[in-house]
């Protein structure tokens, strides 16, 4: 039951770190990235790579520095020049991205599954409460929790994290109290993208690797975050949770409708709450 | 996309006159078609224009519901795929007529539109593409979890009768005949879209989409009619999911997976979901570039990705927008 419970949150706990950066860049732009699944993936694929030939913790910060470049070209190239247009703009620009990026990673690394081994260090399990555990998905929760951890402090300690809830409670006015919203938009989606890369690496040995797993993902990310409350750090906490539980157990004592579980419990918060859990606006 | 004028707020001309001038250009294009068929012989060529024409359909619907109000669906397969799966599990059990098949296969995808709608509507903007997404993909799931009913992802082939309402079904099954029966129920289609839009129904649509509040205000019912424009929307697309399954007889998964809803998409904002025609122009124009595109490199996917970028940075209206604009411009008109 307690071991139903750990798998539970090592899954919740990835979709923690990956919703968390959607979270980000909607609260500062009030936009969504829809390539934000493909980053994921990428960031599995970088991680993969190095890995082959290096460390696990290179093959991490490799991805999260990468990942973490390509947003902030994202920001750059696609939205600070669209930042004027209707948001919907973005989201369809942002799904042509994902198309192309799929295409990239199916040239580079190829149509087939990869595999990626558990790092070694990790490969074996522990015994908790009489039962074993693979040791390496005491790593991911471990991960998850310092990732979340680390951003909530960043969120209330630093300057940039300051601006960061302004915005998220009201761009308007933050704007005009002078915060600049293009330099701190920069780092932001930098940092949301980097999540989405260390997550794909950490993720990597759990999953099969493919160009599509971009997809799976983005959609799990979007039910966390309506159901959390679009722009709630603490929703979409809340949501990862409740998700990876659902899921998992569903897993265990349903496998036929696992898959089904997170999509009946989002259709049910929003008919409970149309804007989500901790979502007061949209 | 949401704060534009459309044309016809600009352009009144008596509403009977203008409804005789869409049936007269609907005739029209109706016998283009059919010439098309006649004179093409080549067996690809058809079978490209029939599934550009059938999935042409399926982008009417998401494109319908981008011009009425506003919403961007990222979910639309889903009603195209539970009307496939209607008729050929029906078929299957052999439980109703093929006809009555037909008839559920619309009205089934419909009215889980209609209640869906009541729910999903009220969430605005990028959250609704994001819901549709999720939503469209659990149907998805569905049919590849539920393998004692769907067969899973390998799908299954239907079995028709040899005639459906008195139509030879070979016709269906044949791209050239096949091509004049989709092209006429399009052509069928636009011109009926054109009467709503028209319609005070329409009109009313397109004020909640500029302005809900405003709308409101007035003393509208808002919730109602963009529900009635999903259901409508999700209607045209179950038509494209009947005429697929006819033509196809075979449904797996894919007719339910969210690139499908993607690609609708992708085919709606490339001809232009401002005019009703607009995303069945696009989806001849995807099927004919994706088969030339495919002879020359591999990289379809990209090359259609950035296509999607480009126009949707650079011609907001579609390629269908723009070449109107031209064309208007050329008769001096508008």
């Amino acid at each position: 039951m307690f071991i139903q419970i750990l798998n539970g949150l090592a899954y919740g706990g990835l979709l923690y770190i990956v919703s968390v950066g959607l979270v980000l860049i909607f609260g500062l732009r009030r936009i969504v990235n829809f390539a934000h699944g493909s980053l994921f993936m990428i960031g599995a694929y970088v991680g993969f790579s190095v890995a082959a030939i290096g460390s696990f913790w290179g093959a991490i910060l490799i991805a999260a520095v990468v990942l973490g470049l390509v947003g902030a070209l994202l920001d750059i190239s696609i939205f600070r020049p669209l930042q004027r247009e209707d948001p919907i703009v973005t989201v369809l620009v942002t799904f042509g991205l994902l198309l192309v990026l799929e295409d990239f990673a199916q040239f580079v690394w190829g149509k087939d599954f990869l595999r990626m081994p558990v790092p070694a260090m990790f490969a074996g399990s522990v015994s908790i409460f009489g039962d074993s555990f693979p040791a390496y998905r005491l790593v991911v929760i471990a991960t998850a929790a310092l990732v979340g951890l680390g951003l909530t402090l960043w969120l209330h300690l630093s300057k940039i994290g300051l601006y960061v809830r302004a915005s998220n409670a009201d761009p308007l006015t933050t704007a005009m109290q002078g915060v600049d919203t293009d330099r701190v938009s920069i780092i932001v989606v930098a940092l949301g993208a980097a999540l989405a890369g260390l997550s794909g690496t950490i993720s990597a040995p759990l999953l099969a690797l493919s160009p599509s797993m971009g997809g799976y993902i983005l959609i799990e990310s979007f039910i966390v975050v309506v159901v959390g409350g679009l722009g709630s750090f603490a929703g979409a906490f809340i949501a990862a949770i409740v998700i990876g539980q659902v899921h998992n157990f569903g897993l265990v004592y349903v496998p036929w409708a696992a898959t089904m579980f997170p999509f009946v419990l989002m259709v049910a918060v929003l008919i409970w709450r149309p804007t989500g859990i901790a979502g007061s606006h949209v | 996309m949401t704060n534009t004028v459309t044309e016809e707020s600009m352009v009144t001309p008596s509403q009977p006159l203008a409804y005789t001038y869409a049936a007269g250009i609907a005739i029209v294009a109706f016998l283009v078609g059919a010439g098309i068929a006649a004179l093409v012989a080549s067996n690809l060529a058809m079978t490209l224009l029939t599934q550009a024409v059938i999935t042409g359909l399926l982008a009417t619907g998401v494109g319908f519901l981008i011009r009425q109000n506003g919403m961007v669906s990222f979910g639309h397969a889903a009603f195209y795929g539970i009307a496939c799966y209607a008729i050929a599990l029906a078929m299957r059990h052999g439980i109703v007529r093929a006809e009555l098949a037909i008839v559920l296969a619309l009205v089934v995808p419909t009215a889980i539109a209609f209640f869906l709608g009541l729910v999903i509507v009220r969430i605005p903007g990028v959250a609704f593409s994001m819901l549709t997404l999720a939503v469209g993909q659990a149907f998805y799931e569905f049919a590849m979890k539920a393998r004692n009913v769907t067969g899973g992802e390998d799908g299954f082939s239907v079995k028709l009768p040899s005639t459906i309402f008195g139509i030879k079904t070979a016709i269906f099954q044949n791209p050239h005949t096949m091509f004049v029966v989709s092209w006429g129920v399009f052509v069928v289609i636009v011109l009926f879209l054109t009467m709503v839009a028209t319609s005070p129904f329409g009109r009313l649509t397109a004020a909640i989409r500029e302005n809900e509040e405003r709308s409101r205000f007035i003393g509208y019912e808002t919730v109602l009619p963009r529900v009635l424009v999903l259901t409508l929307s999700a209607l045209v697309t179950a038509v494209a999911g009947v005429l697929f399954t006819l033509y196809n007889t075979f449904v797996s998964p894919d007719v339910l997976h969210w690139s499908l809803s993607g690609s609708a998409l992708i085919m709606a904002i490339i001809g232009g979901p401002r005019l009703i025609w607009g995303p069945g122009f696009g989806a001849i124009i995807y099927f004919f570039a994706k088969d030339i595109a495919g002879d020359i490199s591999e990289h379809w996917q990209a090359i259609i990705g950035l296509i999607l970028i480009i126009v949707m940075v650079l011609l907001p209206t579609g390629l269908g927008g723009t070449l109107a604009g031209l064309l208007r411009r050329r008769v001096g008109y508008g």
